[in-house]
């Protein structure tokens, strides 16, 4: 496992260097994104509202902002579950050239495959650190669509310092850490098994 | 008699003390498992998170963004008078979880299920959700708990009929295949506590489950002592898996396994999981004439 400092936007090269295990933190700008926004771009057709262009991190993320002396702050944020925008997930990839997708869990294969061709990767927290992501976020930059798809969906653009600790779980070669843990997993549940007395051959009745 | 000035700050507190600080046992477990875990990767997550909470409440932040459904579980002294009626219990309440939202304490997260639009307030049909319970006395005890999304909507909840001959191996499987995938890539916040309902209508049966993920202290035990012995047992195999913290490899998989059961008719056997996340989010508070006091165990099966 290695630690890499990454300063956005990323480039080829960086997203090359990180493998599966490794964890990373994020300097520079990141953005954060929801499925109201996916559902109303890539569904509905809507232009986007603000530019991506050099801003090639994307974090799955609601967080909650309050506006203090006029400014808004973050008060709470930890990325939320991937797996759930996956439907949307390789067209925001092509579409907005992002190079990293940092979400809760992971990506489903057809992600897992747009990541390998167009060189990006999925990065998840280890643990759920909020506060600690709060204390990291040096500036919010912008955010858009507050009064169409409300203040959790929206896209807040922040600039951050040592944002992280993230693990990569999906690299740009197609290997999955998860992957690895749950065959693992699929192991020891035999043994589970035995210490349950559940006998190897049990199948439920069939009821309907 | 209680005010409804009484009512609305011992409220109020019991919204902000389980969004930002841990209950003891959860806190307790969080000590407990760090020093234990086998895994570098694994220990370092649950440090992480842990340090996250004790700051989070030093810094008036939240343990987790994720505030969720805003769900009221009451219990009622048959004596307890409340100004201007029970009724004004659920009015305060709303009340109460509107001011929240908007102060931050709690997250907007609350929609409407078709347009997914919400008033930014956590406030619709059925939501808030109140349970209550009687029980002999003047008190009102109120247990609020902001129940994430992940622990309950990514695998974490389930449910299935076993035929009788299925038992109970059949509910030792269920248990331990459903929460392998739930668990998997930490989408339910793994280390949870897994409540498990047996028995009854499926209504009672799914009821049981949350109640025993949400409202039971980690380390307390059915009263039943077969029952208490599978808590105990499934507890053991689930964390022998090597799940580990947010699904990313170790020795500790789950917090807790709490079982609860109904009686239930002789065809058939439902069976129900509900998951908690690891930040198991839940306050008490007592409300007597005109004080109130937090409780560290919900007491609610007691």
């Amino acid at each position: 496992m290695d630690l890499i400092n990454l300063n956005t936007p990323l480039t080829d090269e960086d997203v090359r260097k990180v493998k599966a295990g490794d964890v990373v933190y994020f300097n520079g700008e990141v953005w954060t994104c929801r499925s109201l926004l996916q559902k109303k771009i890539i569904d509905e057709g809507f232009e986007m509202p603000f530019s991506t262009e050099k801003r090639n991190v994307l974090i799955h993320m609601g967080p909650i902002m309050v506006k203090k002396n006029e400014k808004w702050t973050p008060v709470s944020m930890s990325p939320t579950t991937s797996i759930r925008f996956e439907k949307w997930i390789p067209e925001t990839i092509k579409r907005w050239g992002l190079k990293a997708i940092v979400g809760k869990g992971t990506v489903g294969e057809k992600s897992r495959a747009v990541m390998k061709e167009y060189n990006c990767f999925h990065a998840c927290p280890i643990g759920v650190y909020p506060q600690k992501l709060v204390d990291s976020v040096i500036e919010v930059v912008e955010v858009h669509w507050i009064e169409k798809i409300g203040l959790i969906e929206a896209p807040w653009v922040l600039r951050v310092r040592d944002f992280g600790p993230f693990m990569v779980d999906v690299d740009s070669y197609g290997d999955s850490y998860f992957e690895k843990v749950e065959d693992a997993v699929e192991k020891n549940k035999i043994k589970a098994y035995e210490m349950l007395g559940i006998p190897r051959n049990f199948e439920y009745s069939s009821l309907y | 008699m209680i005010s409804l000035e009484i009512l609305g700050e011992a409220i109020r507190s019991t919204i902000i003390k389980a969004a930002s600080e841990l209950p003891s046992d959860v806190a307790h477990a969080f000590e407990k498992a760090i020093e234990n875990e086998k895994s570098q990767l694994a220990a370092e997550s649950l440090i992480s998170t842990f340090e996250s909470c004790k700051q989070a409440r030093e810094k008036g932040g939240l343990l987790c963004p994720d505030t969720g459904w805003p769900l009221f579980f009451i219990k009622i002294g048959t004596n307890a008078k409340i100004e201007g009626g029970l009724l004004e219990l659920e009015r305060v309440a709303k009340e109460k979880v509107k001011e929240c939202t908007q102060k931050g304490y709690l997250r907007p997260t609350m929609v409407h299920p078709i347009t997914r639009i919400g008033k930014g307030d956590n406030i619709g049909d059925h939501i808030p959700h109140f349970t209550y319970k009687f029980f002999p006395g003047e008190s009102l005890e109120i247990t609020f708990v902001p129940k994430g999304g992940g622990s309950e909507l990514f695998g974490g909840t389930r449910y299935r009929v076993l035929a009788p001959s299925d038992i109970p191996a059949g509910i030792k499987k269920f248990v331990i295949d459903a929460y392998i995938q739930a668990a998997s890539a930490g989408k339910i916040c793994p280390p949870s506590i897994v409540g498990v309902g047996i028995g009854g209508t499926s209504d009672i049966c799914m009821n049981l489950a949350k109640e025993a993920a949400v409202l039971r202290p980690i380390g307390s035990h059915n009263r039943d002592e077969e029952i208490a012995k599978l808590e105990i047992e499934l507890k053991r195999a689930i964390n022998e898996l090597g799940i580990g913290p947010m699904g990313i490899g170790g020795s500790t998989s789950v917090f807790s396994v709490h079982i609860e059961y109904a009686y239930v008719h002789t065809a058939g056997l439902p069976v129900a999981i509900n998951a908690n996340c690891a930040i198991a989010r839940r306050a008490t508070v007592r409300i007597r004439e005109s004080e109130f006091e937090f409780l560290d165990d919900p007491n609610w099966f007691g």
